[in-house]
This record gives C-alpha cells, sequence and structure tokens, in this order.
C-alpha cells in the first residue's frame, strides 16, 4: 500500500476527529471567555424594542446593503475590499454549504442533508472565491495602511484559508492551480490536511469572526434598538 | 514440453490456425496494446508491426509458461469471476491451455498427488514460472490460522515465491489485504507483497478482480516476457490508469447535479448519479465502467448500486459503503462533541475567574497606592 493512502486514511480520520474536537473545544472556549468579560448593568429604561433593532440590523446587513453597497461609506473607502471581500464570503459560503461533497460531510456529521447545486455553479463561484482571496492579498500588498497594520497572524489567516481553498479547488478537477496534473489521492490528503490545519487554527486566530460576527451584529443591534436609533 | 512453443502446443490440443490468429487479436486487443498513433488511425500511415502479429509472433516462438496458483485467505471469487467471465476463449485458453499447471481449486488431483505435482513443478520449471496468489495471508499465530497439508501459508507462499519469475497478486486481498486484513485483523493478515520483498509483484486488485484485468496482465507476461507497466500501488496502468468516476456513464448527470438520493427514488429510476448514495467512484482506481462486467453488459453503477471501491486499499475500513464518499472516516459521537464542547467552557470559565481575581488584585494594590500617596 503507498503511503498516501495510510496518510489520507489517517487525516480523515484520527486526525480530522482530533482537529473537529480541538475546534468545538477552542470555540467554546473563546466564546466563553467573552461572555464573562462582564456586561455593564441594564439601568436605563427602553426606548425602543431591542429585537426589532436585532432583526434590522442582519435585514439590513446581509439582504440589503450587499446589494446597494454604495449607499455604504465602507464601500466607498475600500472597494477592492468590500467587492472581493464579498465574493469570497458569498463563493465560500456557496462552496461550504450547497457543494454536494461538503454537503455530504455536514451530512454524515449532522445525520441530514440538504439539495445542492449543480457543480459547474459551485466551481465558478470557489475559482470567484479563489481570484477574490489573491486580489484581497495583492491589495493588503499594495495597500500602505494595510500593509502597516497586518502582523504575522493575518498573513497566516490568508495562507491558511487560501490552502484548503485551492487544494479542493483542484480536487475536482484533479489538477493543482488548474496546472499539475496530480493523483486524486495526493489532493485529496492535501485538501484533508488543510482542512485540518485550518480547524485547529480557527478559534484561535481571527477567522472566528465566523462565530462573533453574529455575535457583535446581535449585540449592538440589541443595543441600537434599545435607544430608538435604528442601526 | 519446455521445448514446445504455445502455437505447437495449441495446435496439438486441436486449435487450428485461423483460430490461433483470431485468439491473437483478441489478446492483442485485451492487453490494450495499440501502436495506433493519429497517422495509423487515419489510415495515412502503414503499421510496421501489427499488434495480432505481434502477439503471434510471441505465442508462435515462446514455450508455455507455467502457471501455480496458490489460495490462501479467500473466497476463491477471484477464481470463480476469472471461469465464469464471458470470453470463454480467452478464459479457456489461458486457464487450460497456455498456461496454468497447479491450482488449488482447479486441480483434478488432490492431497499428496496434488502436492508432488507442484513439487515436480517448481523443480522442472525454477526460476521461470509465474505465482498467482490469491487471498491474504495470516501471519498471527505463528501463521496457523491458515494452512495447506500441514504446512502455514507464509511458509507455502516463501517457497513458490523463490522459484517465481514473477508474482502476480490477484484480488484485493492478496494485493492489498482485503476483508481479512480489515480491522481488527484477527488473524494478522498481510497482502503478498509484504512477504516478496525481492520479486516483482503486479496488483490485480478488485473485489473479484477483473478477469480481463487478470488475463490482460499474464498475457502481457507471455508476451513481452515481463510484467506490464505498474503504477505506484504496483497495478497495470492499462487497466488501472483512470477512476471509475472518469468512464463512468452516469458521470453527465454529476456534472449537472443530478443526484439519486434514495435507491428507489426518481432520480433512482432515471438513471442519475449515486454520489449521494455514498458512491466511491471518484476514488477508486479500475476498469469497470470502461470493460464491464459478464462480457461488457453491465457493472454495478449501470445496475444502479453505488461503487463500494473494491479495488482500493483498506476499502473495507474506509468509512460506510453508502457514506458519502466524501465524509470523514471517523467521526465524534454527540457526546464526545458535547464533552469538548463542556472542556472548552470550562476553560473558558477559569480563564475568566482567573482574569477577575488578577483585576480584583490590581485594583487593591491601586487603592493601596492612592491611599500611600493621598
Amino acid at each position: 500500500m503507498g503511503s498516501t493512502d495510510a496518510t489520507l486514511a489517517f487525516a480523515r480520520g484520527p486526525l480530522f476527529y482530533t482537529a473537529l474536537l480541538i475546534f468545538i473545544a477552542g470555540m467554546a472556549y473563546r466564546l466563553v471567555s467573552v461572555l464573562l468579560l462582564g456586561w455593564k448593568r441594564d439601568r436605563v429604561p427602553n426606548k425602543g424594542s431591542k429585537l426589532r433593532g436585532v432583526a434590522v440590523t442582519y435585514a439590513k446587513g446581509l439582504l440589503i446593503f450587499p446589494f446597494i453597497p454604495w449607499v455604504k461609506k465602507t464601500f466607498r473607502g475600500n472597494q477592492t475590499t468590500y467587492l472581493a471581500g464579498g465574493m469570497f464570503h458569498f463563493g465560500l459560503f456557496v462552496v461550504i454549504f450547497l457543494g454536494t461533497a461538503h454537503m455530504l460531510v455536514w451530512k454524515s456529521l449532522l445525520g441530514f442533508g440538504w439539495p445542492t447545486l449543480a457543480l459547474p455553479i459551485v466551481d465558478f463561484l470557489s475559482a470567484a472565491a479563489i481570484v477574490a482571496m489573491i486580489a484581497l492579498f495583492v491589495n493588503r500588498l499594495a495597500n500602505p495602511v494595510l500593509r502597516l497594520i497586518s502582523g504575522p497572524s493575518e498573513w497566516l489567516n490568508l495562507l491558511i484559508v487560501f490552502l484548503p481553498m485551492v487544494t479542493g479547488y483542484g480536487l475536482t478537477h484533479h489538477r493543482l492551480l488548474g496546472i499539475v496534473a496530480l493523483p486524486y489521492e495526493n489532493l485529496y490528503l492535501m485538501h484533508m490536511m488543510s482542512i485540518n490545519l485550518m480547524l485547529i487554527w480557527i478559534p484561535f486566530s481571527r477567522i472566528s469572526h465566523f462565530m462573533f460576527y453574529f455575535f457583535s451584529r446581535t449585540y449592538h443591534g440589541a443595543q441600537a434598538g434599545k435607544r430608538a436609533v435604528m442601526p | 514440453m519446455a521445448d514446445e512453443t504455445i502455437y505447437q502446443y495449441l495446435l496439438r490440443e486441436g486449435v487450428s490456425r485461423r483460430q490461433f490468429l483470431k485468439i491473437c487479436g483478441a489478446l492483442a486487443a485485451t492487453l490494450g496494446i495499440s501502436e495506433a498513433s493519429p497517422l495509423l488511425a487515419a489510415g495515412l500511415a502503414r503499421p510496421t508491426r501489427p499488434t495480432t502479429r505481434l502477439v503471434a509472433e510471441a505465442l508462435a516462438s515462446k514455450p508455455r509458461v507455467p502457471v501455480m496458483w496458490l489460495n490462501f485467505q479467500d473466497c476463491t471469487g477471484c477464481t470463480e469471476a476469472l471461469t465464469r467471465s464471458l470470453s470463454p476463449t480467452l478464459t479457456d485458453l489461458v486457464l487450460n491451455k497456455i498456461t496454468i499447471d497447479y491450482h488449488e481449486t482447479l486441480s483434478a488431483a488432490s492431497g499428496v498427488q496434488a502436492d508432488e505435482n507442484k513439487r515436480m513443478m517448481m523443480e522442472t520449471y525454477a526460476g521461470q514460472y509465474l505465482l498467482v496468489v490469491e487471498g491474504s495471508i495470516p501471519t498471527g499465530a505463528n501463521g496457523n490460522y491458515c494452512t495447506i497439508g500441514g504446512r502455514t501459508a507464509v511458509d507455502l507462499l516463501q517457497e513458490a515465491a523463490a522459484g517465481a519469475a514473477a508474482v502476480i497478486a490477484t484480488g484485493n486481498c492478496a494485493a492489498f489485504g482485503g476483508i481479512p486484513m480489515a480491522q481488527p485483523n484477527p488473524t494478522g493478515a498481510v497482502p503478498a507483497y509484504q512477504l516478496i520483498t525481492d520479486k516483482p509483484v503486479a496488483h490485480i486488485p478488485g473485489c473479484p478482480a477483473i478477469p480481463e484485468a487478470f488475463t490482460g496482465t499474464l498475457v502481457n507476461f507471455l508476451v513481452f516476457g515481463k510484467l506490464p507497466e505498474l503504477d505506484d500501488l504496483n497495478r497495470p496502468i492499462t487497466f488501472y490508469g483512470t477512476t471509475v468516476h472518469d468512464r463512468c456513464l452516469r458521470r453527465p448527470f454529476y456534472e449537472a447535479g443530478k443526484f439519486a438520493n434514495s435507491f428507489d427514488d426518481e432520480g433512482a429510476r432515471k438513471g442519475w448519479c449515486l454520489y449521494k448514495l455514498g458512491c466511491k467512484g471518484p476514488t477508486t482506481y479500475n476498469a469497470c465502467a470502461g470493460i464491464k462486467w459478464g462480457g461488457g453488459l453491465s457493472f454495478p453503477i449501470q445496475s444502479g448500486h453505488p461503487c463500494l471501491g473494491c479495488s482500493e486499499p483498506n476499502f473495507w475500513d474506509n468509512g460506510g459503503f453508502y457514506q458519502g464518499q466524501s465524509a470523514p472516516i471517523s467521526r465524534p459521537t454527540i457526546t464526545v462533541a458535547g464533552a469538548a464542547l463542556a472542556a472548552g467552557a470550562v476553560i473558558g470559565v477559569a480563564n475568566a475567574a482567573a482574569n477577575r481575581l488578577q483585576k480584583r488584585h490590581a485594583d487593591a494594590d491601586e487603592e493601596i497606592t492612592e491611599s500611600l500617596s493621598g
């Protein structure tokens, strides 16, 4: 038996198992730490509805603003970041949740599945997400302010998210970067290894914003709703 | 008998010259030895040496290659598949006429006589015969889980391999350990190549191995006197060069995202892709989708069942057959995941408590400093 197969079985088996547990424990640790930082006592009576504030902030942030970005100052100031960032997140979401192979991973973990999109659509969006990531990387390199505030962890974040995406795209085409033909197993191994690395890395990096984004949006939405100033 | 060529032998057996050439054509096709360059295919160039002639010349000039077939921890399914394959001339030729001198299941002789035959064969054709291994070899309990005539499989294999020109391990058990080696591997089974280190070993994995892949490899040895070109897992590239997925007739449905979600839904009836039902086609290197089974009649995916990946190493332990091909092999249970969640939360609480304690100390220190200065 080739060493690739043994390593692949390890990467898909015990290593993934361990990485997933570290991910779960790490995220729980982060969330609890933040929750226990302390809350200011709420002494002021509500002027408006907290719930309404939360609803409005999500509706605007996820459903309306992405389609009329020019009304936002963030967009006018950083168009590359906004557009490439948007394309990256959208592509990533589609690939992770609506790609058939990934849905089967969720199904094996959660016990239920859902309909998925056709391969060419997922394939196109994953390519778009990869291009967006490269654009974000170049932007970070070229923009003097961004470069100034980028430490090693920022560059590592980019790399650690980039690796699973490139190897995953290569996996569907049996070619790394669309050029180097490699056996499926080798690409699968690279993909699983980079995924395992990412799972372990996420809780201790800013990629954990996939959870804290919702945390902070809910909190700020509620605060705005309480003061009856719609976000 | 060693001096007699295959052609002479076949003539003596009542095969006509015309039949012989037809057989050679069939063998050339099975081998996949085609010298057809684009020029040849378009009829713009004359073949210098037609493949049929290549095979015919080899068979007419070469002596028979004796084959010894050893069965160990197997179900004899590979032999069954071979004897029942629907290319009768070919199989008949390979099994009965050209080669096989000793086969534990098929031989008419039994007991001491069969053993004696084998011993004679090993002496007469030392260094020339081809050894075919079917089934894995147990090493646990001093190899006593599988004995033939009072001798262990390890012993028999090593003795036979010592005088062999080359070894063909047929079926997943002989090639990669197969079902006997699946966890917890009670007999300590190992594939043949782990015990034969000084001889070339060709793998024809599958459960069972595709008969045409086996005969093709055998004939390659007959014609060229060596094993065919092998990949990094020692499989002949001719038969194991592409995945089942690559040649699958349901592939267009995969690309289009049309899947059967259960074995009796609309998609299953329409013959859509079986990927969601756990098909391992994308990671399985075999010729099923091309050569197919039963003389090109069908193969599992065509018949409506996902590929199990039976020609891959560890196929029995590589996740569930009906679990997605991309699914992880081991998954934490809800209890283990919950324990991880709780552990993380406890560390978070401890961390927060430590922070507060530190803050309180800092505040106290500040007060003392203030009172001292004030």
